[in-house]
């Protein structure tokens, strides 16, 4: 074997090394990386290091990988132990007690003054239940609610492509199509035509928190993010406590009901405790690598009430700030109160990255989000 | 493996990854060795180059850079929200189409789509002026974040490529590869497969001795001892979580600022009268002012 194939092979190992590591590493990289080192001295080091980081490494999250591969890959140094060591912390913080959160959600007094009801200044039922709050609803109530938020109509907001489209309203002038028409007539241009941008719905994103904190509001937001499949395709569903469940396919059923049953079985931490930040970092992890919720609306509902890190919380934020054109954060602790100030750790965390914050605890404020929902800009 | 070398990069033969930070510091242009790495990558094999990196560290500097160092002209496209074909690549000039059809129309001639639909009629934009000069310019797609997925998807082909299709008239293809350099400030996540087709690397801020080096390059009349003290007041300020961190180009702006003033060193006075070069934002400006004595210190 001439000493050039050895080098080649060499790279080619560190190529796999990085991919073991779980670095995206494709073999057009390596080949790359191999043709760029003939520009280069293979025998340093540096050479050979700036090199691969410059050709197999895309995010900047993964220098800190690349540069521990090389270390062990060309330095020999024996890194596992500590990797070892990170990925058993990572795994016992996921194995982590979930605390039981005793429920101090108190109903918000004087919304509804009983006695309107009774001389009828109220209309009808719909309207006593638009604005008790979920969690003094009883069952029977709360089948009338659900009926109802299912009847909602949710449609997210509309962006413009850079698409054009013949309309017939006065705007911007289609020359092109002018000037083609103008052809059969001798260069006559006859009649004006105009273009315009196209419009496509965002996608919209809800992310609802099915844990123990919650228990009282997420079946109605189910029900809510069920509404908002029916209205839309362009529409998914996660629910999360300790990890992450995508249910949008199990809301594609006809009836409400059965929809909520299969997501409900598909769910398994139901009133679980709640890992915002590392069920957050999963589905910013997913959407980072498929086209999923890029320039998207994303709803989070949760209390913010989190079990996990905070640190894991602000950097899932900041990730999903990112992807999504809009965060939404749907708190029901929130309450109708005209200013919010974030009351809980989560949420105080989390707040820079939020765009606007909803209440979601009735039926009143989940109709105002619906209508927020196809105006946010 | 049989190792191809890549007939384009010839002219780039001679150029090793000293003489090439010899070359940009001649510019005023400090690069460390792994960007010199990275863009001598770039230029050898005929790949585009993906800059990000905090705000004013320096990306479109270095296309620019590149371009005045190798003579060669720079093509910039300022990417935003909505750019499109017609924006980017080219656009027919129909106000004079139409003149030319109604002209042979009133001479009775008759027209031919080849003569409508030729180069005196098409209106270049960046991307095609950039395809046609070839390895004449250095073309800079500047902060591609802003723009959105469909037009990222379209620079996909652009770049593996470099040819263009104009329907009217055939393809347009490079008679060699322009140097392509793209930036993003990561204010929204780039789509795989475009970053699959560029080289990689991040710019961060400098360290502090770097940081006075650039200062110094820029503005040769400043004493080390200002620079000194501007560098480490700046990286102060980097360190108090502000809502927008001072780049270099701020680091520059503030030296700039000091200079024009004809301070000598960094008293907690004149650093009160020239902040606005450095801090850009209200909520800022109100904490370092009072914090000042930190910043100075």
């Amino acid at each position: 074997m001439s000493s050039a194939d050895e080098v080649d092979a060499l790279f080619v190992g560190f190529g796999d090394a990085l991919r073991q590591a779980g670095l995206p590493v494709g073999t057009d990289d390596v080949l790359t990386f191999c043709s760029g080192m003939t520009h280069l001295k293979v025998s340093d080091l540096l050479d050979v290091y700036w090199a691969g980081r410059a050709c197999f490494v895309r995010r900047r999250e993964h220098f800190p990988i690349y540069k521990s591969v090389f270390r062990e890959y060309f330095l020999g140094e024996d890194l596992t132990s500590d990797a070892q060591v990170k990925k058993m912390m990572r795994a016992s913080s996921n194995a982590g007690a979930a605390l039981e959160i005793p429920n101090t959600e108190e109903g918000l007094p004087g919304e509804i003054n009983p006695d309107e009801v009774k001389l009828g200044y109220v209309a009808s039922v719909n309207e006593v239940y638009r604005h008790k709050e979920f969690a003094d609803c009883s069952d029977a109530e709360l089948r009338q609610v659900r009926r109802l938020i299912s009847r909602m109509r949710v449609t997210p907001p509309k962006r413009r492509t850079h698409r054009m489209t013949r309309t017939r309203r006065r705007s911007q002038l289609d020359m092109r199509r002018m000037v083609r028409d103008s052809m059969r007539n001798l260069g006559e241009p006859r009649d004006l035509r105009y273009r315009t941008r196209k419009e496509k719905l965002r996608p919209l994103i809800l992310i609802l928190d099915v844990s123990g904190s919650m228990a009282d509001y997420s079946r109605n937001l189910l029900q809510f993010a069920y509404s908002a499949r029916r209205a839309n395709a362009k529409v998914d569903v996660y629910c999360f406590g300790t990890r992450l469940t995508r249910i949008t396919r199990q809301l594609d059923r006809r009836s409400a009901d059965d929809a909520m049953k299969t997501a409900g079985e598909a769910v398994f931490d139901w009133d679980g405790g709640t890992r915002i930040g590392d069920s957050l970092r999963e589905f910013t992890r997913t959407a980072r690598r498929s086209r999923l919720g890029r320039g998207g609306i994303v709803v989070v509902c949760s209390d913010g009430l989190d079990r996990g890190e905070p640190q894991a919380l602000v950097e899932a934020m900041e990730s999903l700030s990112r992807i999504a054109h809009r965060v939404i954060w749907v708190n029901p602790h929130r309450g109708d109160v005209e200013v919010y100030v974030p009351a809980s750790l989560g949420m105080i965390v989390a707040d820079p990255y939020i765009d606007e914050v909803h209440s979601g605890h009735n039926l009143a404020s989940l109709e105002k989000l619906a209508n927020r929902l196809a105006k946010v800009g | 493996m049989a190792r191809v070398a890549d007939p384009m990069s010839a002219p780039f033969a001679d150029l090793t990854v000293p003489s090439l930070i010899e070359d940009l510091s001649e510019q005023g242009y400090i690069a460390d060795r792994g960007l010199a790495t990275t863009l001598l990558l770039a230029l050898k094999l005929g790949k585009p180059l993906l800059l990000e990196g905090e705000v004013g560290v320096g990306k479109t500097e270095l296309a620019r850079t590149l371009a005045e160092m190798l003579g060669r002209d720079l093509i910039r496209l300022q990417c935003y929200e909505g750019i499109d074909t017609h924006h980017a690549l080219y656009e027919w000039d129909y106000a004079r189409q139409m003149l030319h059809v109604r002209a042979l129309s009133q001479a009775e001639l008759v027209s031919n789509d080849d003569d409508l639909f030729s180069d005196r009629f098409l209106v270049e934009r960046p991307l095609l002026q950039a395809v046609r000069s070839g390895d004449q310019c250095v073309l800079l797609i500047d902060e591609i974040d802003r723009a959105d997925d469909e037009f990222e998807a379209f620079l996909l082909e652009l770049l593996a490529e470099f040819q263009v299709t104009i329907p009217e008239m055939g393809t347009v293809k490079a008679p060699s590869r322009p140097i392509v350099i793209l930036t993003s400030n990561r204010t929204r996540e780039l789509h795989d497969a475009l970053k699959r087709r560029c080289l990689y690397t991040w710019i961060g801020f400098p360290a502090p001795e770097r940081e006075v080096e650039i200062v110094r390059s820029r503005l040769p009349q400043v004493s080390v001892a200002l620079a000194d003290q501007v560098v480490a007041a700046v990286n102060r300020l980097r360190d108090m979580e502000l809502e927008k961190m001072p780049g270099v180009a701020e680091t520059i702006d503030w030296t700039t600022s000091l200079d024009a003033l004809g301070a000598q060193a960094l008293t907690e006075e004149v650093a009160l009268d020239t902040l606005g070069a450095v801090i850009k934002d209200r909520d800022d400006l109100e904490y370092t002012t009072k914090s000042i004595q930190d910043v100075v210190s």
